[in-house]
């Protein structure tokens, strides 16, 4: 397996002293099927007395600190060593077509071998079931495609309508926005795929994560590898779980590296935090993914 | 002699009309009133109506003198009402009270086995028995909380049940609430006012009593603390605040149990610890009793533009170095669809039959629960599956037409897993007194249970409540129902559990040094604007227009200068050259004017505001004195200084003389020396010259400062004998100066007495004795060389006033005003650093980054 080093740095900088700050963050890589984590550092400035982990509801690590000491400036950088291998993907004639692949799920809730499937199906803090979201699909399902045949024709449409536009959102941004502006992040594009996914009946989830910086010689360079990445996970009976990235238009390869998985960016956000005082504060971020020598 | 005829007393059931078709808890099937029912009426002596109509009267009249409140809301400005209370209490027989004991005690034992595999191993949603849907979909299930429970823990503490009766006599449980669950403080406060209503009944019939519940309540608040080795862990009650509608019931109840009382703001997290913010600084808590809603208690984890909670609480509970009771998370149980399924629950959970069942209700997610619901429409409730902020959205199907039983029909196929239909309760009646004569009204029990002696434990009490328009389709107290303090009684009238033994003092661990910050900070400024006022009004009523027009009469240049005092003390703009009959008018016009920073109306709203911020550290008299002073302030009339003396007064006796003299209490004496310090120093200066700023108002209550005050009024360089007499007089140490000195006024020693002398309590130097004693009994652990500081401020003003030479003050011109000056700054000073040691070293959570 290809190996890789991340490197993903956080920097508050408030103008005047702040005196206490909490922190939650999501920046440990998962291990999964496709992904390795060799390695995993964290370092803080200033230094916290407490930072605990804990491992989420959805299986992610999960850091937390706080700060008690007057500063202007909070750096953090967490420092990661990947192996990571292009997802397996099944032919996508073999898949189930999407209205047997909707029963299957529903069956697979029932039986309770995978309950856990029905918190992708619905509503989530951040994912509104909007019906303009639902309309992007319209039309693709009338021979009842399967369901990854359906998955490549959306993302192939939605590529054709909505620019990446990384001025025109923020987090704030409702759902609803986004499709009347045409326009967004990765975050937006993959919160309108899921609203999409899930109101035609399959589990969706959100997968944070990163992206190689410098493409592979001959590669174009993918949108969204100077930050923090975001992409889709749709759930096929019969094979698992298959990643998505809506706003590169193609399946997840070896250079997309997940840090963490759950219903959508709340669940997940890489670095969250409160302080006290402060003024106005600016946040910067940087992230670098290179091969592993 | 009267001539009175004496009728026979009228039958206290000639307006009672009970239905056909409902339980009635006082008439039997047969239309004879039932033994419980009977013994009541009889304890009520020989004329019932007369005896429930003086305990009405008793019962309404101990509510407002009480102040029993609750806070309404109505759109965008909530309103404080007084707490709707019938005084004829709901009577549980001893064999209703076997079967709803029984069947609650396995009901919460059922939810907390739930309650623990939800945020645990989940068994019962890869079973089935509970349909994943109601927890992965439901909004109040949160995801940070998994993995909170462990075995053998209580995550749930205490909940509430409502309960109805069915015709047919049958107890059906209608919801639960376990998240935050209201009622128990209501339910006591009820219980105090209906005793003391009806003391011949209440004594004499065998009621079960309250105490012994709290005081188990109590110990197992001990016993859930995660550091077990201290014999008296640190608990905290935490509540959302003043604006929730149960804010009084969270002050009493957490007064009655005898922990703190605390917002969010009073608590932080280190150390996936959770401490309290306190004079001393901050000290670790053991328990969180909450009553703030789950979402809202950690805003880094959990609702993230929430106001009410502590960062990092939720990873401190994972810690488990803090007990919080209830767990974190329980709003996901107040789902209505998990009524459909506890039955079910109960058999694989507990291995047991539901003992009391819940109202019939089918849960729209599974497909034949939905046919029945809607070819039902016409007849069942539909409810949303889970709770939504805001006013209640059933929907009674019977009150719909077809178009929106249609539309209804639509929304629930759509999105069925959000929709439970429910069948409506016929609601069983209880005797009530309403318009003069005992009516039945249609009732809903609300019950509580406690984890306690590891097992749960039913309060023998509770809160009945009802509509008074007879309407059961709603009864909820934010839409105008009423409640009813609720007795169990006991079989064969055996004697009540004995009194518990007191625990001495010495076993009990002092917690003096645990006073919020907030609360000091609050205290303080109540300490100033009670000062502030009381003399302001004690002014007010020495210069009044007649005994004005009596100092202009003899000494006009002095009747100008107190009128310009009370100007300048209220900050009324003073035009230039303005002649004494000017002054007098602005003057009346100024004391009603709440757009002047230092009015008589400005200082009273501050003084109630901050009385009510601090009211549950006030005993009731207090209370009292708080109506009246607000009825004062909501007048139409101009607030007249006369009527609102004695409220101030009665407050002051109650400061000096019924409050505890703890750590809150100095930061109250403080504020008041500070102001009453600041005050004397202004009156002097516009007596005898000198160049003082009016008083500041409190920076936290918003109120922009005064302006700068005009330029020192000319005062003659030598100062007649009125002048000096009205100055005393002002001061309130004409009376004393004048039994010591016997009549003679001479700048000399009027100053020393109003500054320097210690038998003054009125004097300067008693202030500044008083506040250094106060400032030394402080903890100074929290920041050693800030209250050193402190200290030091204060030590300068009482060596200055000890050491006042007053006769070569007068001698040398400009000297007093450089005194007064000085001395004011320095007053000024001990208020800044008070404020900067004990109040703002506590940090606020500040905005939300990503």
């Amino acid at each position: 397996m290809p190996a890789y080093h991340v490197i993903h740095t956080t920097r508050y900088r408030h103008t005047f002293s702040t005196t206490v700050a909490w922190q939650a963050l999501h920046l440990e890589p998962r291990n999964e099927a496709a992904q390795r984590r060799e390695s995993f550092e964290l370092e803080i400035a200033p230094h916290p007395a407490d930072l605990a982990a804990r491992t989420d509801v959805f299986g992610n690590r999960q850091h937390f600190f706080s700060l008690r000491e007057p500063h202007t400036e909070l750096v953090i950088t967490s420092r990661s060593l990947v192996q990571r291998e292009e997802p397996v993907l099944p032919m996508p004639g073999l898949t189930p077509t999407l209205s047997a692949a909707r029963r299957q799920v529903a069956d697979l809730i029932a039986a309770g071998t995978e309950y856990s499937l029905e918190q992708y199906l619905h509503a989530s803090p951040q994912v509104p079931l909007v019906p303009g979201a639902r309309e992007l699909a319209a039309g693709l399902d009338a021979d009842d495609p399967t369901v990854l045949t359906w998955l490549t024709a959306l993302g192939a449409r939605f590529a054709t309508q909505f620019t990446f536009d990384a001025k025109a959102t923020t987090i704030a941004t409702p759902l609803t926005d986004v499709l009347r502006l045409k326009r967004g992040v990765c975050q937006d594009f993959a919160h309108l795929f899921i609203s999409c996914i899930r109101q035609h009946g399959l589990p969706a989830a959100y997968v944070s994560g990163y992206l190689l910086t410098t493409p592979p010689p001959g590669k174009p360079r993918l949108r969204g590898a100077d930050a923090s990445h975001a992409w889709v996970s749709v759930y096929v009976p019969g094979t698992g779980w298959i990643d998505y990235d809506p706003t590169n238009a193609c399946y997840v390869a070896a250079g997309h590296i997940v840090a963490a998985r759950g219903r959508d960016y709340s669940d997940v956000s890489p670095v969250k935090g409160l302080f006290t005082g402060g003024g106005h504060h600016t946040l910067t971020t940087g992230v670098t993914v290179e091969p592993a020598a | 002699m009267s001539a009175a005829v004496s009728s026979p007393p009228a039958d206290p059931f000639a307006a009672y009309a009970a239905a056909d078709d409902r339980h009635d808890e006082c008439f039997a099937a047969d239309g004879t009133v039932r033994p419980h029912w009977a013994e009541f009426l009889r304890l009520l002596g020989p004329d019932p109506a007369a005896a429930l109509r003086s305990a009405h009267a008793a019962c309404q009249r101990a509510v407002v003198e009480q102040d029993v409140s609750m806070n309404v809301y109505a759109g965008e400005r909530s309103a404080v009402q007084a707490w709707p209370l019938d005084v004829v209490p709901f009577l549980i027989a001893p064999d209703d009270w076997a079967v709803l004991s029984a069947g609650l005690r396995q009901r919460a034992r059922l939810l907390n086995e739930i309650f623990r595999d939800l945020y645990g191993p989940q068994r019962l949603l890869k079973k089935g028995t509970l349909p994943a849907a109601l927890a992965l979909a439901n909004p109040h299930f949160l995801r940070p909380c998994a993995g909170l429970g462990r075995p053998k823990d209580v995550m749930l503490h205490t909940c509430a049940v409502d309960l109805a009766r069915s015709p047919d006599g049958q107890w059906w449980v209608l919801r639960d609430r376990i998240d935050a669950p209201s009622g128990l403080g209501y339910s006591l406060q009820n219980r105090i006012i209906t005793r003391q209503s009806l003391p011949q009944v209440f004594n004499r019939a065998p009621v079960e009593r309250l105490y012994d519940f709290f005081r188990g309540f109590r110990t197992s608040v001990t016993e859930l603390s995660p550091h077990r080795h201290g014999i008296d862990p640190r608990v905290v009650f935490l509540t959302p605040g003043p604006a929730n509608e149960a804010y009084f019931e969270h002050a009493y109840l957490a007064r009655y149990l005898g922990y703190p009382l605390v917002e969010g703001a009073d608590l932080t997290t280190r150390d996936r610890q959770v401490f309290l913010r306190t004079v001393g600084g901050l000290k670790r808590v053991d328990t969180v009793i909450r009553r703030v809603d789950s979402s809202f208690c950690d805003p880094l984890e959990l609702h993230g533009h929430s106001l009410l909670g502590v960062p990092g609480l939720v990873n401190a509970a994972h810690g488990q170095r803090v007990a919080v009771a209830n767990q974190l998370g329980g709003g996901a149980l107040e789902t209505n669809g998990l009524l459909a399924f506890l039955a079910p629950l109960a058999r694989e959970v507990l291995g047991e039959k539901l003992q009391l069942p819940s109202v019939a209700t089918w849960w729209c997610g599974h497909e034949d629960a939905r046919e029945t619901v809607l070819g039902r429409l016409d007849s069942l409730v539909v409810k949303p599956t889970f709770r939504l902020p805001g006013p209640s959205t059933s929907r009674f199907g019977q009150l719909l037409d077809a178009a929106q039983r249609e539309k209804l029909a639509a929304e629930i196929r759509a999105r069925p897993f959000a929709y439970c239909g429910q069948e409506r309760v016929h609601l069983g009646t209880t005797p009530s007194w309403t318009d003069g004569a005992l009516r039945p009204v249609p009732f809903i029990l609300r019950l509580f249970v406690t984890w306690q002696d590891g097992d749960y434990r039913v309060m023998p009490g509770g809160l009945t409540r009802f509509h008074p328009d007879g309407d059961d389709a709603i009864v909820t107290l934010q839409q105008g129902g009423i409640t009813k303090d609720t007795w169990v009684l006991r079989s064969g009238g055996a004697d009540p559990a004995p009194l518990p033994p007191t625990v001495p003092l010495a076993d009990q661990v002092s917690r003096a040094a645990d006073t919020p910050s907030r609360l000091a900070d609050n205290l303080f400024w109540l300490g100033r604007y009670l000062e502030r006022t009381s003399q302001l009004t004690r002014l007010l009523g020495k210069l009044d227009p007649l005994l004005r027009d009596e100092i202009a009469a003899l000494d006009p240049a002095v009747a100008g200068a107190a009128i310009r005092l009370l100007l300048d003390i209220q900050g009324a703009p003073i035009p230039p050259g303005a002649k004494l009959e000017e002054l007098d008018t602005l003057l009346d016009a100024s004391i009603d004017n709440p757009a002047l920073p230092g009015s008589l109306a400005t200082n009273l709203n501050h003084l109630i505001r901050n009385l009510d911020q601090a009211k549950v550290r006030l005993p009731p008299e207090a209370w009292r004195c708080l109506r009246l002073l607000r009825q004062a302030a909501d007048s139409p009339e101009p607030p007249a200084a006369l009527e609102l003396a004695p409220h101030l007064a009665a407050l002051e006796a109650i400061v000096n003389e019924t409050l505890a003299h703890d750590l809150a209490w100095r930061f109250l004496m403080l504020g008041r020396h500070l102001e009453r310090g600041q005050q004397l120093v202004f009156l002097a200066r516009h007596l005898l010259g000198g160049n003082v700023a009016a008083p500041a108002p409190a920076p936290a209550a918003g109120a922009s400062r005064p302006p700068v005050p005009p330029p020192a009024p000319a005062v003659p360089a030598v100062p007649s004998e009125f002048r000096l007499q009205s100055l005393l007089h002002f001061a309130d140490s004409l009376f004393s100066y004048r039994t010591t000195f016997h009549g003679m006024f001479q700048p000399a020693p009027v100053i020393a007495w109003l500054f320097s002398a210690p038998e003054n309590p009125r004097s300067l130097r008693f202030l500044a004795d008083q506040m250094d004693q106060h400032l030394a009994a402080l903890p100074d652990d929290l920041a050693p060389r800030a209250v050193s500081a402190l200290r030091a401020t204060a030590f300068r003003l009482v060596s200055r006033v000890r050491l006042l030479d007053a006769a070569a003050l007068v001698a040398a011109p400009g000297q007093s005003a450089a005194f007064f000056n000085e001395s004011y700054a320095t007053l000024a000073e001990i208020s800044d650093r008070v404020t900067q040691v004990y109040f703002t070293h506590a940090e606020t959570p500040g905005a939300r980054t990503t």
